[in-house]
């Protein structure tokens, strides 16, 4: 948890090498025998489904609200108060964290600055400072790029995109996209400026129909002209691309792009490479929807009635090859709804590692927009909660439930803590030099460097405030659950004691 | 009727353009199956090569273009390799990486630094997966082929014999005994968070790992990588597990794969471990377990061209007993026979179109797998459940009687009648590298004589029937179980003065083996699709039934299970005369 935890290296039977310091792909890699923590881990591996991030303080919490709640049951509590408890404590905390939190205007302007907190601040708990504040301007730039007003954000609209190379420093951002395959004629230009896109769902090869197969001519002839006529249809197919990049290109220096998720046979590439068109086959379904919100236009799903209108368009269009391996890049697009983030590194593990540090920066700049709010971070909000439930909401709890609104507020303190340990802290003075500034009325949260109370505001570092609400929401009810199951299985034992 | 007619040569495959096979294997068994078959196609590239090796590897090679990619790596070194696409649970690679290297030693991953991290890195490494003795050999391997005369020739052969002992006696993996490269985008291993693949036995067990998108997303993107490098592909050959959760995620796969390259064919195996047929330990279990397979074959049969049914639920105690000596238990074993069967049917995609004139001498009977999948599935009932029939060694020819012995051809097959006489059956036969008496490799014209005037010979034709013939046998490869009679000779001929008793012979004693393989159209294979579908009617669809429950907890509704049980009862009335058979029957 946090900027100083430590990242693991995992290293599989066969030398397969996993870096990661998120919570969540550790939860994954592990295998789980208890069938208690399997309950948490999926808890906390469902939170991260849900908001991208929280999952190592979900696991955090709830094994501190189960370690707060046994020491109250070895005093003769029941566990069925300290569920009262919870759920008085949960409710009141979820009321407490829509006072606390910090709104944020998004409108038509988002503030770019908070968007950028944010993700920083998720960012550099999985990457070095200096590679997490480079990636932190990509993601608030990528989720800016693919918003559209009136519409959710779709993070599938920002393409991630890998390739190997020396310096993971490296990774940029492209506005426009990038495919994992080039042309496959030789014929065909690299690079192209001025390019009209078309994005197609077209056959371009030639394929035997099942009445073609061969076994229903009485004679070869005959099934020729089968074959003769279905070769005609495809080529007709071409040449009606072929009509369309004359129409709008010819005496221009403009060039004619086409991305097929269909297959193209040799025969049609030739054309195509013929009249300098550059033709791209199967391209993934996915990216057919990211090229038209990048570079505009209409997916096609027939050559019929083909205009202008259909065509996208992308001011550089060229070919990156690495071994055997091509990329297609497609630049320099008009307004793009959809762009790439392409990552470099040096090898697969690094590359997986950035690869899901970017993923949860983009959620997290995700839930910003979609939330409209933020919630202050470094453990201030945490110190803030627990005081008000002590403070305020304990008293209006009547008997044996304050104990769980008391272990279910000291259990927040486990995220300051656990930021304090893994800092090389001493725990309790943080905690207490902490308390006291939040006693004083001032909300502050751990500077990891110092172990002096600071003002997160004044940092910058900022929790989602989704990802929070989910911590609140999920931890007490999974400890309350194993806590009552405990109880079903203690009174089966009892009742089974010999009369 | 028309029957034994080889089909017309288009003029664009008179031209011997080639067309790709992409191959696909998912699940434990699967792999295990794969892993043969790669080493099959090793071998034959191998011997193509090889001066010394036996003329019919040499003179009609099988086009390895087919089914193997030319590429580059990085460093710009031209790599060979499988066009494939393995999936199998985590963990299930055994020592090998999944980037298709071999793994990095303990020592070396000690050393790497982390280039994100700035803060503590802890360790912690999984004991590595040891090499057995035979993938030592591979590495330590220099290049240089088979020079073996002379003085070193013994020395060799006690330790191929060293390599061969320890493969019988130690697979854990399926590639414990691959001696093929393979592409760094071949192999793909899942990653089931929740998933317990020691008990992912059935249908809904792998719910939570279909569901996953980011799973299904890079399977899809392993195998676009290798469609998009076509040309012309011909299909896709899809070998499953199908007797676990594999068959889910099988299911979805081919559904995909059915989405994006809509009119490529796809020719399923679907490949069973003898050891899965285990007695069930109480009702709900058998109930479990007929509801999983009525499941598979339904979901799986949606979304395929073809599907062959492999598995018998023991090889021991079959009809290839008297030449073939297996071990149930052993799935190194019992996978090599599913993978030569295979092997055989890929052949006819395979053969080289010299022209006209040539063809005569060097094979017989080239389709592709769209002809293929036409031939089984459209001539004679809408059926494309098909069984395999296999010949392993197929027997050689008798001078002066030319009839070839039809019931050599043995099923692997599951829970299929033994009815031979179908006149509404269809037929595509492969015999490749049949001996004639003395041990002489017979040639084209005689096999197809000998095989024609067999089926004359039957008291009922079928009703159509396909024969490919040529003359390469199946080339034994050193990591091939010792799974030979001891009355199987150097070429796989059969001797007649054998000595009994004596131990199984392996690839040290056998070269080749002369092989013939049928699929089957007929109504022979109507046991095993009602049974199917009865179970679904009996304990899933019919109101109150114990099955309704777990084909919930496997997320069927009840639309979805009538569905299902439609698409069985559909099969099953494509065998009776009333509502099946074509109208259009020549």
């Amino acid at each position: 948890l946090g900027p100083k935890g430590t990242i693991k290296m995992l290293v599989g039977g066969a030398g397969d090498i996993k870096l990661t310091k998120d919570g969540n792909t550790l939860l994954k890699e592990m295998q789980i025998q208890n069938p208690t923590a399997i309950m948490i881990a999926r808890t906390a591996v469902a939170q991260d489904d849900t908001s991208g991030d929280g999952t190592t303080s979900t696991v955090l919490f709830i094994g501190e609200l189960m370690k707060m709640s046994e020491r109250c049951i070895e005093e003769g509590t029941h566990p069925r108060f300290l569920v009262d408890g919870f759920e008085v404590a949960k409710k009141a905390t979820l009321e407490f964290l829509e006072t606390f939190k910090t709104p944020v205007v998004i409108g038509d302007q988002p503030d770019r600055e908070i968007l950028k907190m944010v993700a920083r601040t998720t960012l550099r708990t999985k990457l070095y400072e200096g590679l997490a504040d480079q990636l932190t301007d990509i993601v608030v730039n990528a989720v800016l790029c693919i918003r559209q007003s009136d519409q959710p954000i779709d993070l599938f609209m920002v393409e991630i995109m890998h390739m190997r190379h020396k310096f993971d420093v490296d990774t940029r951002l492209i506005e426009g996209l990038v495919l994992d395959h080039g042309s496959r004629h030789p014929d065909m230009k690299r690079r192209a400026e001025n390019c009209y896109i078309l994005t197609a769902n077209v056959s371009l090869e030639y394929e035997k129909s099942e009445i073609n197969a061969g076994f229903f001519y009485s004679n070869a002839e005959q099934r020729e002209k089968m074959v003769t006529a279905e070769r005609r249809q495809v080529d007709e197919r071409v040449q009606k691309i072929i009509e369309l990049k004359n129409k709008v290109c010819a005496g221009t220096d403009k060039n004619f792009v086409v991305i097929n998720q269909k297959g193209i046979d040799p025969p049609s590439l030739d054309l195509l490479a013929r009249a300098g068109i550059i033709a791209l086959r199967r391209a993934k379904r996915r990216n057919m929807e990211r090229l038209v919100l990048a570079c505009g236009g209409e997916a096609i799903n027939s050559v019929e009635g083909m205009t202008e209108d259909c065509l996208g368009w992308a001011g550089l269009v060229y070919e990156h090859v690495l071994g055997e391996e091509k990329y297609t890049f497609v630049e320099n697009v008009k307004n793009p709804h959809s762009c790439t983030i392409l990552i470099k590194g040096p090898n697969d593990h690094t590359i997986a590692q950035i690869k899901d540090a970017v993923r949860d920066g983009l959620r997290s700049v995700k839930n910003t927009v979609e939330d409209e709010a933020v919630v202050l971070g470094a453990g201030a909000f945490e110190m803030a909660a627990r005081k008000h439930l002590i403070d305020n909401v304990k008293k209006t709890v009547k008997g044996r439930a304050q104990l769980g609104v008391g272990a279910f507020a000291d259990a927040l303190l486990v995220i300051p803590k656990t930021l304090a340990e893994n800092s090389g802290l001493d725990t309790q003075d943080v905690i207490v030099s902490l308390e006291n500034e939040h006693d004083r009325g001032l909300v502050v949260g751990l500077n990891h460097n110092t172990g002096e109370p600071v003002d997160p505001e004044m940092e910058g570092i900022y929790d989602n405030y989704s990802v929070k609400r989910q911590i609140v929401n999920s931890g007490p009810i999974i400890a309350s659950q194993l806590l009552l199951v405990d109880e079903v299985i203690r009174a089966g034992r009892n009742m089974r004691k010999p009369t | 009727r028309q029957q034994l007619v080889a089909p017309p040569r288009s003029p664009r495959e008179a031209t011997g353009e080639m067309r790709e096979v992409v191959t696909v294997q998912v699940g434990g068994f699967a792999n295990f199956v794969g892993s043969h078959f790669w080493n099959f196609q090793d071998e034959l590239l191998g011997l193509a090569d090889d001066p010394a090796a036996d003329a019919a590897f040499r003179t009609a090679p099988l086009d390895m273009d087919v089914l193997y990619r030319t590429g580059e790596t990085l460093q710009g070194v031209s790599t060979y390799c499988p066009r494939l696409v393995s999936v199998g649970s985590r963990g299930s690679l055994g020592s090998l990486s999944s980037s298709g290297a071999p793994s990095l030693s303990s020592a070396a991953s000690d050393q790497l630094n982390v280039t994100t991290w700035s803060g503590n890195v802890t360790r912690s490494v999984e004991k590595p997966h040891g090499r057995n003795l035979f993938l030592q050999s591979l590495t330590e391997q220099e290049p240089n082929p088979s020079t073996s005369n002379g003085g070193n020739n013994s020395q060799k052969s006690v330790e191929d014999k060293d390599l061969v002992e320890c493969l019988e006696k130690d697979v854990n993996f399926w590639t414990d005994y691959t001696k093929v490269q393979y592409h760094p985008q071949s192999l793909y291993e899942m990653y089931g968070s929740w998933t317990d693949f020691d008990k992912f036995d059935n249908f809904g067990t792998a719910r939570e790992v279909v569901s996953e998108w980011s799973l299904m997303e890079e399977m899809n993107e392993k195998l676009r990588f290798f469609v998009e490098e076509c040309d012309h592909i011909q299909g896709i050959q899809f070998i499953v597990d199908d007797s676990g959760g594999f068959s889910s995620i099988a299911a979805t796969y081919l559904e995909n794969i059915a989405d994006d390259y809509t009119n490529t064919p796809v020719l399923l195996y679907c490949v069973r471990d003898p050891v899965t047929h285990g007695s069930s330990r109480n009702q709900r279990d058998t109930i479990t377990r007929s509801l999983h397979d009525a499941v598979s074959l339904s979901k799986l049969s949606s979304f395929c061209s073809l599907m062959v049914p492999i598995g018998l639920p023991s090889l021991s105690q079959s009809s290839l007993s008297p030449f073939l000596s297996i071990q149930d238990a052993k799935p190194f074993h019992s996978s090599a026979i599913s993978a030569a069967a295979i092997h055989s049917v890929t052949v006819p995609f395979r053969l080289q179109n010299a022209g006209p004139a040539s063809n005569i001498a060097h094979s017989s009977g080239n389709i592709d797998m769209r002809e293929l999948v036409h031939i089984i599935s459209d001539q004679g009932r809408q059926n494309m459940v098909t069984a395999l029939d296999v010949a392993m060694p197929a027997p050689s020819l008798k001078d002066g009687n030319d009839l070839w012995n039809m019931k050599s051809l043995r099923t692997l097959t599951p829970e299929i009648s033994d009815e031979e006489e179908d006149p509404y059956s269809v037929e595509s036969l492969v015999v490749h590298g049949v001996l004639r008496a003395g041990g002489h490799r017979a040639s084209i014209s005689q096999v197809k004589d000998s095989v024609y005037s067999a089926y004359e010979g039957r008291a009922t034709k079928p009703k159509f029937s396909h024969l490919s013939v040529s003359p390469c046998p199946l080339p034994i490869p050193l990591p091939f179980p010792s799974i030979f009679r001891s009355h199987i000779g150097q070429h796989g001929e059969i001797l007649s003065n054998h000595a009994e008793g004596t131990q199984p012979k392996g690839s040290l004693d056998v070269e080749s083996i002369p092989m013939a393989a049928r699929l089957r159209s007929s109504n022979a294979v109507l046991p095993f699709i009602e049974r199917r579908s009865l179970s679904l009617q009996k304990f899933g669809v019919a109101r109150g039934s114990l099955g309704t429950q777990i084909l919930r907890d496997w997320g069927f509704g009840r639309e979805e299970m009538e569905d299902m049980s439609e698409h069985l009862s559909k099969m099953v009335r494509a065998f009776h005369p009333e509502g099946g058979l074509t109208s259009d029957s020549d």
